[in-house]
């Protein structure tokens, strides 16, 4: 019996005392081996009386069972420590920067031609597209501008040939799908694209730049719901809580016509360098389709009314993000691209 | 147009409103001011007298002078040449502001000065109305000008502001200050005042002839007045016509801009003495005419010319001639009040490239019931200020009558359109202010229009004049109330924008370029394509031709990057090209350099052909058509300046021709001082015609797969797609793959070792080895008889 208590404690020093997983390995052959000091003791079974046999016996398997967990658990400690002393060496610098692919971008007129299409998309209109290369018909004629009307002088325009011309403005889609549509209500078109006129290239003009369109005929269209539609385009474009201010104005395809100014993103209206003091900014020209528009297109303007919108996407952008010169659209220095990685 | 707010003021009750007020309520309603400049302006000023002038001690251009404003004697050292003892002139006290300066008491040279002696440029009169004497000194004032005086610029005439409105076409009619007033009565609900405008009980019969021999001349009016006195204007008719940016010549000049002006009707006086029995206009003259400007024009048949004896004396509506001018020495005038066809006046002013007061005028249409309004008016002003006596009636060449345009239309359709709810009385209280004369007939209202709104012609003009003038702030803000529509972008739209995000994704940069280039881009083309279209009349040479390719755009924008040392510039562009009879919508791709690289993590994609093309496989498989269906191939014409010779294919979806792309030529690339870089130019109205493969799901294979590498030796020459031909010959080869080739040593000059690597599988049972070598080993043998590969030893 003292042999068991001298062996159990000195097992149970060692097993304490070791420190890597092998050692323990090693211990359990050495105590619980087949040869191992455990299995000894039974040896010493033969050498007691028979009575005192049970007893021995009980008190090996205790010694057993005992180390056999005491050698488990040191076993499992171990391993989590070397599992933890392992993990530790493939610590790394978490600060080092990832691997990033290269981001491309979408050119932001682009962007905000999308992001305009979208908006209307949602409301139900179509995208309408038409060629560079137009008709002075649908150009002009269609428009209420015939030739000679003192409003041709507002549009310098490239012509290619007396019949042909570089489109002037998107209008002339509207034309194209007023007439495609006969007199077939409803009509909701947003209408973007490229349009030429025969400007100086400098920091506020271009020869070449970017229109959108919009275009509604049905029954009962009102002057109110164009100044709501386009209230809901500020808002969207220039952020929450913008305001819109029509003004007067003309365009031979529409009657009335209006300038329409938005409050001032910068400033929230209360004036400065960008909207010159004034707390309105003026971004767009809409008003109410011409009934000679509707005629000639085969639209009765007793039965039905439209709106129609252009807005500059340039100019948008420049407002948007305040850039300083419209050349920068078409030089593409992809460090200027890159800026416009997403629409904001 | 530039109108005198003083000089509205004489029409219009603008009491208690200034000029700033006036110029918001008028950009509110359409009239849309675009300046307001005071004509001159200066606070602290008086009107002083000097009464002592002496020369400064220590110095040999100053005066201390001894200045009288009444209230007390100023020392004020000037430094002009006229100043002198007696003199009237301007002082600027201490304190006062001047356009430019502040003036604070000084000490010039030792001596104290308590304010300044003023020029007329000083307080900012333009010095296009200055004399050389008044630009040299101080302003010399008359010696009845009252010392003590502060109203200095009230005195002077300057107590202005010039208020520059940006008008709308359909608005000419507010050329003439006389409709811009009646314009102004309206939007304020005010007051307007015009002169009366009556015939002269004097007036004697007329011998004088007007023969009108052209029907681009719709009404021709001459009166003859045989005595007028040639002087200087008065000083308000000065400031006006200043105001507006006219220089005074003297009072028959001046009356004849200062009606024009009033009426919006161009006169034309002429010399009596030269002019003194007919005019006759014509428009079949050609030659060359020498104008009132001293320039020689080169007029042709259509331009208007107004004629006397045979030769012509003026270019109608333009301007006149300078054989009968007026002068000094004029004693009598012919006055002409015409209407010319705005065309024919549009198209001669545009020819000659002369734009005067007149032919805008005339451009823009003017009212056809201002002639004789002006014809009166000039009368009324000659007599009063120019002492004409000895007048004859009006000679007349009518042939247009005004027939008001009479519109009728009712407060529904006004209300509706406008999606508003004004009452009756509103809508009469805006065209009564607009002389538009309104009946009522219930609900229905008839207008009569007056001659000068020739623009208003429909019922939705009158709607507009109503919202304009109530103004726009009743308009509430609603939204469209209509059967419902479906907002879907077309299939068109829907690939542009999946190939931009692709190629975004891919970490290429859109880019948006020029339509317009120069003759030599447009001389290449890199698909087969119609011929280019030019502009008549281009603004340059770099841009006068529409394009028929992308490349050189895109080349130039990359020209543009690398020359600011930007790396790895890689480009898209999705945009029109057109020929004379076709337009393609086209997807340009130039990468150079690295689409994608990290040194750190030794990972990057150095763009090469192979690089293009996977792109283009990628891009094609996401559009719908798969890798199986994309060909390469070099059979359809392409030009080899542009690109390397040997490093260029056609790519063909089925058996469409869809575009090309390479290597762009090293020699042709240098032109951009580029190097090695590679295009590709897809026709996308082209692809989009092809069906798209669908979209099916398949069972996705139970049955194991089996790999098998093997290494061969073949000739250079041998394609990548003549091996495949010889491998892909059994279903059980589902998939081939190249992953190595190699040149050197061990390795014969002239061949090359391929390494390939074969996946073998059926889709119905596991694949035996016996099964897999008969087939392997029948490819072997296919390698070695078709393009003599055979395995590595």
């Amino acid at each position: 019996m003292e042999k068991i208590q001298q062996l159990k404690q000195q097992a149970i020093d060692f097993i304490e005392s070791a420190k890597q997983v092998e050692e323990v390995n090693q211990i359990r052959i050495e105590y619980l081996g087949k040869k191992g000091h455990v299995a000894n003791l039974m040896n010493l079974m033969k050498e007691l009386p028979n009575e005192e046999k049970p007893k021995l016996g009980a008190k090996v398997n205790e010694l057993k069972q005992e180390l056999t967990a005491r050698i488990d658990e040191k076993m499992m400690i171990l391993k989590q420590q070397a599992m933890l002393e392992n993990l530790e060496k493939e610590k790394i610098d978490i600060t080092l920067q990832g691997y990033q692919s290269t981001l491309g971008t979408i050119h932001p007129l682009t962007m905000i031609t999308q992001e305009i299409e979208d908006l209307f998309l949602g409301m139900g209109y179509q995208v309408a597209e038409g060629p560079e290369i137009e008709l002075d018909i649908y150009n002009f004629e269609k428009a209420n501008t015939p030739k000679n009307h003192p409003a041709r002088d507002m549009q310098d325009t490239f012509y290619i040939n007396p019949e042909v011309l570089l489109r002037t403005h998107t209008t002339a889609i509207q034309m194209r799908e007023l007439e495609k549509a006969n007199g077939k209500l409803p009509i909701k078109l947003i209408c973007p694209g490229k349009v030429y006129r025969r400007d100086d290239d400098d920091a506020t003009h271009s020869h070449q730049f970017m229109q959108a369109e919009g275009l509604v005929v049905g029954k009962n269209i009102t002057l109110s719901d164009l100044k709501g539609t386009l209230q809901y385009m500020a808002n969207h474009l220039f952020g929450q809580g913008r305001t819109i201010r029509f003004r007067p104005s003309y365009f031979p395809f529409t009657e009335p016509s209006v300038e329409v100014d938005v409050s001032c993103h910068i400033c929230n209206g209360q004036g400065c360098n960008v909207c010159k003091s004034t707390g309105f900014i003026e971004v767009l020209g809409a008003g109410m389709v011409h009934p000679n528009v509707l005629k000639a297109n085969g639209f009765d303007p007793e039965v039905c009314s439209g709106f129609a919108f252009g807005i500059g996407l340039e100019r948008v952008a420049m407002l948007k993000y305040g850039i300083d010169d419209i050349r920068n659209f078409y030089i593409n220095d992809i460090r200027f691209l890159k800026m416009f990685h997403r629409f904001d | 147009m530039k109108y005198s707010y003083n000089w509205l003021k004489e029409y219009v009750d603008l009491k208690d409103i200034n000029v700033y007020n006036l110029a918001e309520k008028m950009t509110a309603a359409g009239m849309e001011v675009e300046a307001i400049t005071p004509l001159a302006s200066g606070t602290n000023l008086v009107i002083g007298e000097i009464i002592d002038c002496q020369k400064h001690q220590d110095s040999d251009h100053l005066h201390v002078c001894k200045v009288d404003i009444k209230e007390e004697v100023l020392q004020i050292v000037c430094g002009a040449k006229n100043a002198r003892t007696g003199l009237k002139v301007i002082v600027a006290k201490v304190g006062a502001k001047l356009p430019n300066i502040e003036i604070k008491k000084a000490k010039l040279r030792g001596v104290e000065s308590f304010g300044m002696l003023c020029s007329l440029k000083e307080l900012g009169v333009n010095t296009k109305y200055l004399s050389e004497h008044q630009l040299s000194g101080i302003e010399e004032l008359p010696e009845d000008a009252l010392v003590g005086n502060s109203n200095v610029l009230e005195y002077l005439g300057y107590d202005d502001f010039i208020i520059d409105v940006g008008l709308t076409p359909n608005r000419s009619d507010c050329n003439g200050i006389f409709n811009m007033a009646k314009e102004i009565g309206a939007i304020l609900n005010r007051k307007v005042m015009l002169p009366s405008l009556s015939m002269t009980e004097y007036e004697a019969k007329s011998t004088f002839k007007v023969d009108v021999l052209t029907e681009a001349c719709h009404n021709f009016l001459a009166k003859v007045i045989h005595h007028v006195e040639i002087k200087e204007s008065p000083l308000w008719m000065k400031r006006h016509l200043e105001a507006v940016g006219i220089k005074s010549i003297n009072n028959i000049v001046d009356i004849s801009n200062y009606v024009m002006l009033e009426t919006g009707q161009p006169l034309h006086f002429y010399d009596l003495n030269i002019i003194h029995d007919h005019l006759v206009v014509k428009d079949d003259y050609s030659g060359i005419y020498t104008a009132l400007d001293g320039n020689s024009y080169q007029i042709e048949k259509e331009d208007i010319m107004i004629f006397n004896q045979n030769k012509p004396v003026g270019i109608a509506g333009i301007m006149g001639g300078n054989d009968s001018k007026i002068t000094m020495d004029t004693k009598g005038i012919v006055i002409e009040a015409a209407s010319f066809h705005s065309v024919n006046i549009r198209r001669t002013s545009k020819r000659l490239n002369l734009f005067t007061e007149s032919s805008t005028r005339f451009t823009k249409g003017i009212d056809i019931q201002a002639l004789n309004k002006a014809m009166l008016r000039s009368v009324d002003l000659l007599v009063k200020y120019a002492g004409a006596k000895e007048i004859e009636e009006t000679v007349w060449f009518k042939q247009d009558c005004f027939t008001p345009t009479m519109i009728e239309t009712d407060l529904t359709y006004i209300n509706g359109l406008l999606g508003t709810s004004f009452l009756k009385e509103e809508v009469h209280r805006v065209l009564e202010a607009l002389d538009f004369y309104p009946q009522w007939n219930q609900e229905v209202v008839t207008c009569k229009i007056p001659s000068y709104r020739s623009d208003i012609k429909l019922p939705a003009d009158i709607a507009e004049e109503v919202i304009r003038l109530i103004g726009f702030d009743s308009l509430q803000a609603t939204m469209p109330t209509m059967e419902a529509t479906v907002g879907l972008l077309n299939k068109k739209q829907q690939n542009r924008r999946l190939i931009r995000n692709f190629l975004a994704s891919s970490g290429l940069n859109e880019i948006v370029t020029y339509t317009l280039i120069n003759q030599e881009y447009a001389s290449h083309n890199v698909l087969p394509f119609d011929d280019t279209v030019a502009l008549l009349s281009p603004m340059s040479n770099e841009r006068k031709f529409i394009r028929n390719s992308l490349i050189n755009s895109v080349l130039e924008c990359a020209n543009y990057n690398v020359a600011r040392k930007n790396n790895n510039v890689n480009l898209f562009e999705i945009s029109n090209v057109y020929g004379t009879t076709k337009v393609k919508e086209r997807l340009a791709i130039y990468l150079s350099n690295y689409l994608h690289q990290s040194r750190l993590f030794k990972m990057e994609v150095k763009v090469d052909f192979y690089v293009l093309k996977g792109l283009l496989v990628n891009l094609f498989k996401k559009m719908g058509y798969e890798a199986h269906r994309v060909s390469f191939k070099v059979d359809q014409q392409i030009d080899v300046n542009i690109f390397h010779p040997y490093r260029v294919c056609n790519v063909y979806v089925d058996d469409v021709v869809v575009g090309c792309f390479g290597q762009i030529h090293p020699e042709y690339a240098s032109q951009f001082d580029l190097e090695e870089v590679y295009y590709a130019e897809i026709n996308l109205d082209d692809l989009y015609k092809i069906k798209t493969d669908k979209v099916q799901f398949k069972a996705i294979d139970k049955y194991p797969s089996v790999k098998r590498d093997i290494a061969l030796v073949c000739k250079d020459e041998v394609s990548a797609k003549d091996l495949m031909n010889c491998i892909k010959i059994h279903d059980y080869v589902c998939d081939v793959e190249i992953f190595d080739i190699y040149r050197g040593s061990h390795v014969e000059d002239g061949y090359k070792s391929v390494a390939i690597a074969l996946t073998y599988q059926a889709n119905d049972h596991t694949l035996q080895e016996e099964e897999i070598n008969e087939v392997h080993n029948q490819i072997l043998e296919n390698l070695k008889h078709k393009v003599n590969a055979v395995l590595r030893g």
